[in-house]
């Protein structure tokens, strides 16, 4: 035959049924409906929804046959009861939160080790994302046991790696193939620094003055200074010599003390400056 | 018919659905301090159901949340139009990627896998996500105390 459909064919097909909306209460169960998420059925779906752009005086297309409706992903298996019968089966799960922790110092506190690591999932031809491996150690000087010699050399040891500004060391560790032997690998470096860093090797103690990052005040030509002036005029008035530790140990010498460590490591300032002047007024008894 | 498949497996269920037993163990269960979740998409209506869905399911799980908008990036490229010669009439492509991202603070272990699984499992087709864990853990035993002061205590006893 020339026909499209045979005639015998024609005869045998069955009739349209009603779309199953038409039985579908209006208090139904709808997260029995779309149970998990597939694609859009126009006849069970109750909704008047139209989509597609229209012609000139027309209106987007109905959603029986419409191709725009079954492209763009779809919720109707997320309603929010749907969720909430979700959530009700996955609380069995999960556990709270300790309620001894509930501030960001007693955090920083008890767990001062904080680690970065990244999960990504996307749709392609592969699963893996070589980004993923990648670890990143945090953690604050100030919760290491370090004394002063250990800390300068620690962030010696490490240079651009220290913040100054938040006393963080970051080490980020990317050469392990695997997440977890990165993680070993930036413990295994924490712990060489913290424990290279108590070493004194034998050339570090030919650190002469210039090698010092800040000022040290023991042996300073401002102390030598300070000494030979108050010395003089302690031995013009009274007659006899003066100790040095007396000669240090008074109010104004300490104060003196300070402002001019305060000049040398943290930069002139105007307050700065007239706190010096104060101080070597009232050194000098001319306030 | 030797060659069709005779695998039912779309067809017939499992009898008893095994539901997955609640298991307790011993070991500290990790804390995630925060939890930063980067959903990428070419389409605004996508990523406002997917945030609807994502606070909503942490709400019910006692999770708190936070949700902003980063800027969207969009890669634009010039191709020629014809396949041979005429330069001067070109096509231009864009992609639109657009962000949402949810932080979540002050979660345990168990609490992050559940919510992410949740979440991965519901994640549309044509979405990206990127989580970022942020894990916090004690001092390692091994940095308590540096260990030269045992090395020279322990030479002098085997000396001794």
């Amino acid at each position: 035959a020339t026909e499209r459909t045979p005639r015998n064919e024609r005869q045998m097909r069955r009739k349209a049924l009603p779309p199953r909306t038409e039985k579908m209460a209006v208090d139904q169960d709808w997260a029995s409906v779309y149970p998990v998420a597939a694609p859009f059925k126009p006849s069970a779906v109750p909704l008047p929804v139209r989509m597609g752009y229209p012609v000139k005086k027309g209106v987007p297309l109905a959603k029986e046959g419409n191709l725009e409706l079954l492209k763009i992903p779809n919720f109707l298996h997320l309603t929010p009861v749907a969720i909430k019968r979700h959530c009700e089966a996955l609380k069995d799960f999960c556990t709270e939160w300790p309620a001894a922790l509930d501030s960001d110092e007693k955090c920083e506190k008890h767990f001062p080790i904080e680690i970065d690591t990244a999960d990504y999932i996307s749709s392609g031809p592969s699963v893996r994302n070589p980004k993923a491996r990648v670890v990143t150690l945090r953690v604050k000087l100030s919760s290491l046991n370090l004394d002063d010699h250990a800390k300068k050399k620690l962030i010696k040891l490490v240079g651009e790696r220290y913040c100054k500004a938040t006393d963080e060391l970051t080490l980020r560790t990317d050469r392990c193939p695997l997440r977890r032997q990165n993680y070993d690998y930036a413990v295994y470096l924490l712990t060489v620094l913290f424990h290279e860093s108590w070493k004194t090797e034998d050339w570090e103690k030919s650190k002469t003055r210039a090698d010092m990052d800040e000022h040290v005040w023991e042996n300073s030509s401002s102390e030598k200074n300070l000494l030979r002036t108050l010395g003089r005029i302690w031995a013009t008035e009274e007659g006899t010599e003066a100790s040095p530790g007396h000669l240090l140990g008074t109010e104004e010498a300490a104060q003196y003390r300070e402002c001019v460590m305060h000049l040398k490591n943290q930069g002139e300032d105007d307050a700065a400056l007239a706190r010096y002047k104060d101080a070597v007024k009232r050194l000098l008894h001319v306030a | 018919v030797k060659w069709a498949q005779f695998s039912h497996l779309h067809i017939d269920f499992p009898k008893e659905v095994t539901k997955p037993a609640i298991t307790v163990s011993d070991e500290p269960d990790t804390l995630y301090k925060r939890l930063s979740i980067l959903v990428k998409a070419h389409d605004k209506a996508v990523l406002d159901s997917y945030e609807f869905f994502a606070v909503l399911a942490a709400k019910e799980l006692g999770i708190s949340i936070k949700v902003h908008e980063p800027p969207r990036k969009i890669e634009r490229l010039t191709l020629l139009k014809s396949v041979h010669i005429f330069k001067k009439h070109r096509v231009q492509y864009e992609m639109r990627t657009l962000y949402r991202c949810l932080e979540l603070e002050r979660l345990t272990g168990c609490t992050a896998n559940v919510y992410l699984e949740y979440i991965q499992r519901n994640l549309p087709e044509g979405v990206a996500m990127e989580v970022t864990k942020t894990q916090l853990q004690p001092l390692p035993e091994h940095i308590r105390e540096p260990i030269w002061e045992k090395e020279v205590k322990d030479k002098e006893e085997s000396k001794a």
